[in-house]
């Protein structure tokens, strides 16, 4: 308790010295911290968006092989799905049903390719809540032929919501249809993919695509949260293994996964890439009835290179990490030196009073850890203020990174371990810092101590 | 006794005459007149000219060499120009179209039922017909057609892989060719008109020399096609290969 004591004392003394080192910890820390937040907040807004904005985080999709030879992609009966949905107990946010293509929007001879996706908007809740709206409402998709169109898309359109627009498609096999929608609103672009999709009514699309009442193209599975996406969909594709047809999850691994080739094609966007992808599974074998594929939004978004994306800021993160670690532990080592320099008399004192070699360490090594720990805390203190001042920056809905943002404003992430583990780190590395001046310290011979300090 | 015989043969001969005359023409014959007279027992090669025409833009021009082998179901286009275009074919083998573009070397899955290039024809209007196989009529009238007396016909798609479901055909009465035709959406949207003026004649075959695409939906897109140096004479069969796309590209 002395010890402590002690070293508590003589940092005090040097009030100056003191806070100049801790405040060099404590920005370390603070530096850290911001990142490893804001990367986390990335990650979560990120997997949080892509899940609602895709309808699922865990998706289901029916592909059906016809006498002809074409590939079709419908669930037309999803007892089984329901089935193997309820029987593996996921912590589930909601069941989405819904059905897209790739079609062309036309406005008064202007014309722009979009991909539409029909939804039960009684069901869409998770959808709404993340998609801003620039102009109109939800309430107003009553209307069985209104259609929700993305900033860009209306912007290239020249069109408003309360427009009549045409859209031209193809059917599940292949045939010409036209449809008529009404723009009910405009959507902010969530960005990274320009122009993500239209949302329409999912009985309409289903008209559009010659599909029947009750049937669609895609079950979209909402999770309580982002975490374990991959668990649960192994646990699912598990359950459905025995129940249906289902296509071989590593054989959509990334190596040979057709998404990849599809979102070349489609300007690398996702929700494209959900609807066109499964018609080129199966290879050249034949099935009857309906095979099933069960894929997730890891699988979807490592194809647009956002994984990568995470993990090039945090990658800076550690390398951030790394120098402020190195930076503070030339500091602390050369600032111990100084004050074991400038303490030789005192400790050639406390040697000759009978002071052990090692109370003579662990005093100097307790002095570098009250500082490390305080600084640290100063630093997660003051990174949790700037956090707080900087989740009330409004960015705006639209801003072009808002995929990576909740509602316009940035979120910050940090697990405690994470929190703990920066703590940890600094503390340790300081210690070995200053381990070395600490250990001289204790070697001195107080004689020669004592002279020294004459 | 014998004068009511005479009636009764008279008006059966009467009412047979009116049915005769009453009765629908055969239209599956009709259809399958349509596709045996437009498509060929033997090859076939031919160039076309394609002008693609959008409002506020340039014309785009296309010349393209198109092979056909209809009894085995192949076919060929290669692009002659513009430059930018040249050397990309199509490939229509064993029900697969595949699309070549020298560019990337490489070889993809297209459909008859996509549009040719960015021009309003689609690469079915350069292959065989199948009338007679993939539509029925569902109703006719006749009526004329410039000085034409033709044959309207609504046709249906016979299954759901047909690339319009619907589609209204102007036959012309004596030769049977299709001389003008709108192609309908499931939705019943005309989506596009074609017109085929002029048809030349090659051995006992017909094919239009000049078509008119027009689209309804993008109003003023058109695109017109001319055929130049029509030919019968035997292909090797290598032509329909995908060395022989790779090969001619280089």
């Amino acid at each position: 308790m002395q010890k402590f004591l002690i070293a508590f004392r003589n940092l005090n003394r040097q009030k100056k010295r003191s806070f100049l080192l801790g405040g060099a910890i404590a920005f370390g820390i603070l530096a850290i911290t911001m990142i490893n937040g804001l990367v986390g907040g990335f990650v979560e807004n990120l997997g949080e968006n892509y899940s609602r904005l895709l309808a699922g985080q865990i998706f289901i999709q029916g592909l059906e092989l016809t006498a002809s030879g074409r590939r079709v992609q419908a669930i037309r009966d999803d007892r089984a799905l329901v089935a193997a949905i309820d029987g593996a107990g996921l912590p589930l946010r909601g069941v989405l049903k819904s059905s897209g293509f790739l079609g062309t929007l036309m406005f008064h001879g202007v014309s722009a390719d979009q991909q539409i996706v029909g939804l039960d908007w009684a069901q869409s809740g998770p959808l709404t809540e993340r998609l801003s709206l620039k102009e109109g409402s939800f309430a107003a998709m009553r209307n069985p032929r209104g259609i929700v169109v993305s900033e860009k898309t209306a912007s290239k359109l020249n069109a408003r919501a309360g427009d009549g627009i045409l859209v031209r498609l193809k059917t599940l096999t292949g045939q010409e249809n036209v449809g008529e929608f009404e723009i009910v609103a405009i959507s902010y672009d969530p960005a990274l993919s320009e122009s993500f999709a239209a949302y329409a009514n999912l009985s309409y699309v289903n008209a559009l695509l010659d599909l029947g009442a009750g049937e669609y193209q895609t079950l979209g599975i909402l999770l309580g949260g982002t975490e374990g996406i991959d668990t649960a969909a192994q646990k699912l594709f598990d359950g459905l293994r025995g129940k249906v047809p289902v296509f071989d999850r590593e054989a959509s691994s990334r190596a040979k996964n057709p998404v990849r080739a599809m979102l070349q094609q489609h300007q690398q966007n996702p929700m494209a890439s959900m609807y066109q992808s499964l018609l080129k599974r199966g290879g050249d074998s034949a099935w009857s009835g309906t095979r099933y594929r069960l894929y997730t939004l890891n699988d979807l978004t490592s194809q647009v290179n956002l994984p990568q994306t995470v993990d090039a800021l945090k990658g800076l993160a550690s390398l951030v990490l790394l120098i402020v670690l190195v930076i503070v532990m030339v500091g602390v080592a050369n600032t111990f030196r100084v004050i074991i320099y400038e303490r030789t008399g005192e400790i050639g004192t406390m040697r000759a009073l009978g002071m052990k070699r090692s109370a003579v360490r662990d005093l100097i090594l307790l002095e570098a850890l009250f500082l490390s720990v305080g600084g640290a805390l100063a630093g997660l203190a003051a990174s949790a203020v700037l956090m707080g001042l900087l989740r009330l920056v409004d960015f705006g809905v639209g801003a072009a990174f808002s995929i990576l943002l909740k509602d316009g404003r940035l979120t910050f992430l940090l697990s405690a371990p994470e929190a703990l583990l920066s703590i940890a780190l600094v503390a340790a590395l300081t210690l070995l810092a200053v381990f070395f001046p600490a250990r001289r310290a204790a070697r001195l011979n107080p004689a020669d101590a004592l002279r020294v300090a004459r | 006794m014998i004068g009511t015989r005479r009636g009764a043969v008279a008006a059966l001969a009467l009412s047979l005459a009116t049915s005769i005359a009453w009765a629908d023409p055969d239209f599956p014959a009709m259809l399958k007149r349509v596709d045996d007279i437009t498509n060929f027992t033997s090859d076939f090669a031919a160039v076309y000219s394609m002008v693609s025409e959008r409002p506020g833009e340039e014309p785009k021009e296309f010349e393209a060499q198109v092979f056909r082998r209809d009894r085995d179901d192949k076919l060929v286009i290669l692009i002659l120009a513009p430059d930018s275009q040249k050397g990309q074919g199509y490939l229509e083998v064993d029900k697969n179209l595949w699309f070549y573009d020298p560019q990337s070397r490489l070889f993809s899955h297209a459909s008859l039922k996509d549009n040719f290039q960015s021009t309003d024809a689609m690469n079915s209007d350069f292959y065989r017909t199948t009338l007679a196989r993939d539509y029925e009529v569902k109703s006719w009238r006749e009526g004329n057609l410039g000085s034409n007396q033709v044959y309207i016909l609504d046709v249906k798609g016979r299954n759901n892989e047909v690339a319009f479901p619907n589609r209204r055909l102007w036959l012309h009465k004596e030769l049977g060719m299709i001389l003008k035709a709108e192609d309908y959406s499931l939705s019943m949207r005309l989506m596009r008109t074609a017109y085929y003026p002029n048809y030349v004649k090659i051995g006992d075959r017909y094919i239009a020399s000049r078509a008119l695409l027009v689209d309804e939906l993008n109003k003023g897109d058109k695109t017109q096609l001319t055929l130049k140096e029509p030919s019968t004479a035997a292909l090797p069969d290598s032509t329909f290969t995908k060395a022989y796309l790779e090969r001619v590209s280089r």
